[in-house]
């Protein structure tokens, strides 16, 4: 009996502990002598630090130390550039960034002692634009170089003559705000010296490895000193990577005190600490021909960064390349700006930059559309690249459902008939449907020269199976992902294979959870693990049953000579003689997938080995008086190559089209002279189950070449193009087009005035 | 949140010489749902939180046709949207207490735990001021009867005395020409709390509106009523264009707030919006529900 569950609806491997308050998170672990740490932020997006006055803070009973930013090593970490220091020294660059930190014997005599350490600043002149970054005579945030944080310039093929060529062209400018992560469970770590003087740390991380390689850079130790492990992990979105300093922090007080320090962030210090996504200002340019073809496109991008640059650049990367490798794109221009400000720090945020460039071209091509009289649906189609080709970025396209993927979404929101209807809208309320299509990729070979993931298979001999691999799993599914494989490799039940937790000092080296990678790179690597421990039960049990081993299958819990099943051995049984016999050993096998992509010289270069599709479709009521925009239906359509488990793709393309709404309409980070005011989810709203219509999904099963059972990456594509959805839905129902999100009553409102006034100038002049 | 004192006193008398005694060092916790995030980010930090959880005399919702409603101080808003009595004699009440907030917080938080707040982007306050309610407030000094507009003062202030508690909400016997609606816009879908709301208490004969008692809240410091409009309303047939004039003087006449979740101009603008629905559908004028 074939016992795999590849393709069905299950659980989550780690549902069950989570759901019964039994998973452990960082924040969680207790250990005897734990100390407490809280953090003094700056309250000054820039200013000069005096001084820091510390002794009444540590002559408070209880507190074990107060550092500040002489205390931290001078080394200076960061991704591209290497900029930030753990706490702040001599100056601070944002209203939120760490300038001091206590640990004590509670958290509540920590906190107190913050009010109790005396800074004195001096405020300097702060860059909160990209304007004001960008000005000639605008002082550095940084000392020693201009604001001007990452340039990406992108020159393919000869923009002007085709522009020259297209018969309409269209410009227009989209502004793209920043989005806080928002997972339930804020940053947390807790850290302590062992025995022999290691750093161990229990953190909510996306990669213990590239966490272990910062802990080692900043705090000036070697990596071999640093275990990091990976505790539950409640959500990450991409802010638990590398840019947030919890563990950093945790790691300069175990250092400092010796003693285990917990540090975990309440809900408004992780809104000031982590990252959110990057705003984008996008100039986008398309030249068509009459037919929708694009000939042409220019981009120019103004994103900001905020005080540290972290992976901002990195997303604009994105955000300046991706959106080309979906059409049978021949020209094409960009330049794209990454600019320092005195803002909080932005960065890397599930769809990596994917969703600013999609939200500027799915609205352009529906405003082109309507301009040609086309449907964009065959605008999206008569462009999108196909399986086999290559992109102008090089890209190789080994599969795609994209078309697929936006017949599902017209057929379940009823686009032919919505769309036929001409009669002008009218009434209070106005019902509009809008679509946008997105692409994203499964792995990126840019951090360095691997792409790859290792997975480490131990049959115990009880024949049940334990997985190592570094890949975290923070809610989108990693375990259950490997779980799945190794069970259909060996066709023995899910419940008999378990996923240890990523453990710099016993699972195999990892990049992590990032760019849509993990099914792709681990997943691949656990087929060629499964088959490598499968072959070796079988060769036992061939020398054991004197039969060939390609005779042979396993089966409940057997295995047996497939034509004669009474010719059989238990997996245990194997597994055990696997070790008790002359030169035995556990049974234990190491496989390593890398992806054949390669590294980008410039720009250009394969750099994923698949790339996942996804359409969505909604419709709107736009309320004309109010300004609200309510979405009544969404369909999103997810290409994920091969959906291993419907559960989870129904769980991350629903949940990604939350996030987008979340975006799109109702979630606004509020700075005032840089300073963040609306740091909680009373003031800072997002989407809850009440505030979206019955989220619908299907799934386009593609078969990628590449991926394994032809899966490809299924958590960051569908929030793309919910937004530009959005829009392009509002503008159906109103006629209103609005280019910069969110999309607020009061915007839609003034887009109606506007639009009023103007159909009144033109009456008066007719 | 530091460390304090629980105290459960089982009469209005003894909290409310729980109160006396410290002053200023104690809170009271009904539901708790504001109180306990107020804590946790040390805006206020009592040493001592005196529970009214165990004062019977502030449980339970009962009717009376000559005395009217009353809603115990300790009924969540939950116990009230659920309660036959207020869903056959004050179904504006039921259908207000059955949006408040999100569920957690219906479900936990009290009507007079609302009401003491003070917090103007909430919704009770609006209703209640509309029907004429009127506050029992009990200390060791007895008891005081205030109406819902005496009682609330300011932005988070109200009039009860330090030693005061909320013993019960009563709402008088509504009559039989009575019509009464209550509705609330919130910004977008994913907020919890309205950005404006407005109540209309009417007695009317016909479509002539005899009596009226016009509450705009949530976009002003403390809910109000607008006697020009009110004025205007009454001895007139109410049609599409009267609401929409009474709609223009509530929104000439409020001095709305401004603030991150919406400029002056925009509150006046909707507070304009959803007077005109809230007057039109009272008295059965075609216009658009409002989403809630």
């Amino acid at each position: 009996m074939n016992v795999s569950t590849l393709g069905t609806a299950v659980p989550q491997v780690n549902a069950r502990s989570k759901v019964l308050g039994r998973a452990q998170y960082s924040g969680d672990i207790k250990i005897p002598g734990m100390l407490h740490a809280k953090v003094l932020r700056s309250p000054y997006p820039h200013a000069r630090i005096v001084s820091i006055d510390t002794s009444a803070a540590l002559a408070l009973p209880g507190v074990k130390a107060v550092l500040t930013g002489v205390d931290a090593p001078r080394t200076m970490w960061g991704v591209h550039h290497k900029e930030r220091r753990i706490l702040a020294e001599g100056k601070v660059r944002f209203a939120g960034e760490e300038v001091a930190v206590v640990a004590a014997i509670t958290e509540e005599i920590a906190r107190d002692a913050l009010d109790l350490i005396h800074v004195e600043y001096e405020e300097l002149p702060a860059i909160l634009t990209t304007e004001e970054g960008l000005d000639e005579d605008a002082p550095g945030v940084h000392d020693g170089r201009n604001n001007i944080s990452h340039e990406i310039r992108v020159n393919e093929g000869d923009v002007d003559a085709a522009f020259a060529e297209a018969h309409i062209i269209h410009e227009a400018t989209y502004d793209c705000h920043a989005q806080y992560p928002g997972y339930l469970e804020p940053m947390a770590t807790v850290a302590t010296m062992d025995a022999d003087g290691r750093l161990q740390v229990w953190t909510s991380t996306q990669s213990v490895f590239l966490a272990r390689a910062r802990l080692a850079m900043a705090l000036e130790i070697p990596v071999s000193r640093i275990r990091v492990m990976q505790a539950t992990t409640g959500g990450g979105f991409g802010g638990k990577m590398i840019e947030d300093a919890n563990n950093l922090i945790a790691g300069l007080l175990a250092l400092k005190t010796g003693k285990p320090v917990r540090v975990v962030n309440n809900r408004l210090e992780d809104f000031l600490a982590c990252c959110s996504s990057v705003p984008e200002c996008v100039t986008l340019k398309l030249g068509m021909t009459k037919e929708g073809i694009i000939v042409s496109k220019e981009v120019r991008i103004i994103a900001e960064c905020g005080a540290y640059s972290g992976l901002s650049a990195e997303v604009l990367h994105v955000s300046a390349m991706r959106s080309d490798n979906m059409h049978r794109l021949k020209n094409v221009r960009s330049l794209s700006t990454l600019v320092y400000t005195n803002n909080p720090p932005h960065g890397a945020f599930r769809g990596f930059g994917g969703s600013q460039m999609q939200f500027a071209l799915n609205c352009h091509i529906d405003t082109m559309a309507r301009t040609l009289g086309l449907d964009p649906v065959e605008i999206h189609k008569r462009n999108a690249i196909g399986a086999g080709e290559v992109s102008i970025h090089g890209w190789k396209i080994g599969s795609t459902g994209l078309k697929e993927c936006l017949d599902q979404c017209t057929a379940a929101i009823g686009w032919e008939a919505k769309r036929a209807d001409k009669t002008p809208k009218s009434g209070v309320k106005r019902r509009g449907v809008g679509i946008a299509a997105a692409m994203h990729v499964s792995g990126n070979r840019t951090i360095g020269n691997w792409d790859g993931s290792t997975v480490v298979l131990k049959v115990n001999e009880d024949g049940r199976v334990v997985i190592h691999s570094g890949e975290c799993d923070m809610g989108q599914g990693a375990m259950t992902m490997l779980s799945q494989i190794v069970a259909h490799e060996l066709n023995i039940p899910l419940s008999h294979v378990y996923v240890f937790a990523p453990d710099t000092d016993v699972s195999p080296y990892a990049i992590g959870s990032l760019a849509s990678r993990v099914t792709m790179a681990a997943g691949n690597a656990a087929i060629l693990a499964g088959r490598a421990a499968r072959e070796k039960l079988l060769a036992l049990a061939a020398e054991t049953l004197k039969v060939e081993p390609d005779q042979l299958e396993i089966d409940e819990g057997h295995i047996r000579k497939r034509d004669q099943h009474d010719i059989k051995v238990t997996i245990a049984q194997m597994a055990g003689l696997h070790i008790w016999r002359h030169d035995g050993e556990g049974l234990q096998v190491s496989a390593t997938w890398d992806a054949k992509t390669e590294m980008h010289g410039d720009v250009h270069g394969n750099i994923a080995p698949a790339h996942s599709f996804a359409a969505q479709a909604v419709e709107v009521e736009v309320d004309t008086q109010t300004g609200r925009v309510t979405v009544i239906d969404s369909f999103v359509s997810d290409d994920c190559g091969k959906a291993f488990n419907l559960t989870a793709i129904h769980g991350q393309t629903n949940g990604a089209s939350v996030q987008a709404m979340g975006w799109a309409l109702y979630e606004q980070l509020q700075l005032e002279n840089g300073r963040l005011m609306n740091g909680n989810f009373a003031d800072y709203n997002m989407p809850t189950s009440d505030a979206v219509p019955m989220l619908r999904s299907d799934i386009v099963e593609s078969n990628d070449p590449i991926g394994p059972y032809g899966a490809k990456g299924a958590s960051e594509t569908a929030i793309l193009p919910g937004a530009p959805a959005i829009a392009n839905a509002v503008f159906d129902a109103i006629g209103v087009r609005i280019t910069d999100l969110p999309i607020t009553p009061e915007k839609v409102l003034a887009g109606l005035r506007a639009q009023r006034d103007a159909a009144q100038e033109g009456a008066t002049h007719a | 949140m530091r460390d304090f004192e629980f105290l459960e006193p089982t009469s209005v008398v003894e909290a409310s010489s729980m109160l006396a005694d410290y002053g200023d060092e104690c809170r009271v916790m009904a539901g708790g749902t504001a109180l306990m995030l107020a804590m946790r980010q040390r805006m206020v930090m009592p040493s001592h939180v005196i529970s009214v959880s165990r004062i019977a005399s502030l449980q339970g919702i009962s009717f009376d046709p000559q005395r009217g409603l009353r809603i115990g101080a300790s009924s969540r808003h939950a116990d009230i949207a659920q309660s036959p009595l207020v869903q056959q004699h004050y179904p504006m009440i039921a259908g207000m207490a059955a949006r408040v907030a999100n569920v957690q917080v219906r479900n936990q938080g009290t009507i007079a735990g609302n009401l003491c707040y003070a917090d103007p982007a909430t919704d009770p306050p609006t209703c209640l001021m509309a029907l004429g309610a009127e506050i029992v407030l009990g200390s060791t000094r007895g008891e005081r009867v205030i109406t819902v507009e005496e009682f609330l003062v300011d932005y988070y202030v109200t009039a009860l005395e330090p030693d005061e508690i909320v013993v019960e909400i009563r709402v008088p016997a509504p009559t039989a020409d009575f019509g009464g609606r209550y509705t609330r816009y919130l910004r977008t879908a994913a907020e919890h709390r309205p950005l404006v709301n407005v109540a209309v208490a009417t007695r009317r004969n016909g479509s002539v509106c005899t009596e009226v008692r016009l509450v705009v809240g949530a976009s002003t410091p403390i809910p109000c009523r607008v006697p020009r409009a009110e004025t205007f309303l009454v001895g007139k047939p109410v049609t599409a264009d009267v609401v929409a004039e009474a709609a223009s003087i509530v929104a000439a006449d409020i001095d709305p707030l401004s603030d991150q979740r919406g400029s002056a101009d925009f509150r006046r603008e909707i507070v304009r919006v959803i007077t005109q629905r809230t007057i039109a559908g009272l008295f059965g004028l075609d216009m658009p529900e409002e989403a809630v």
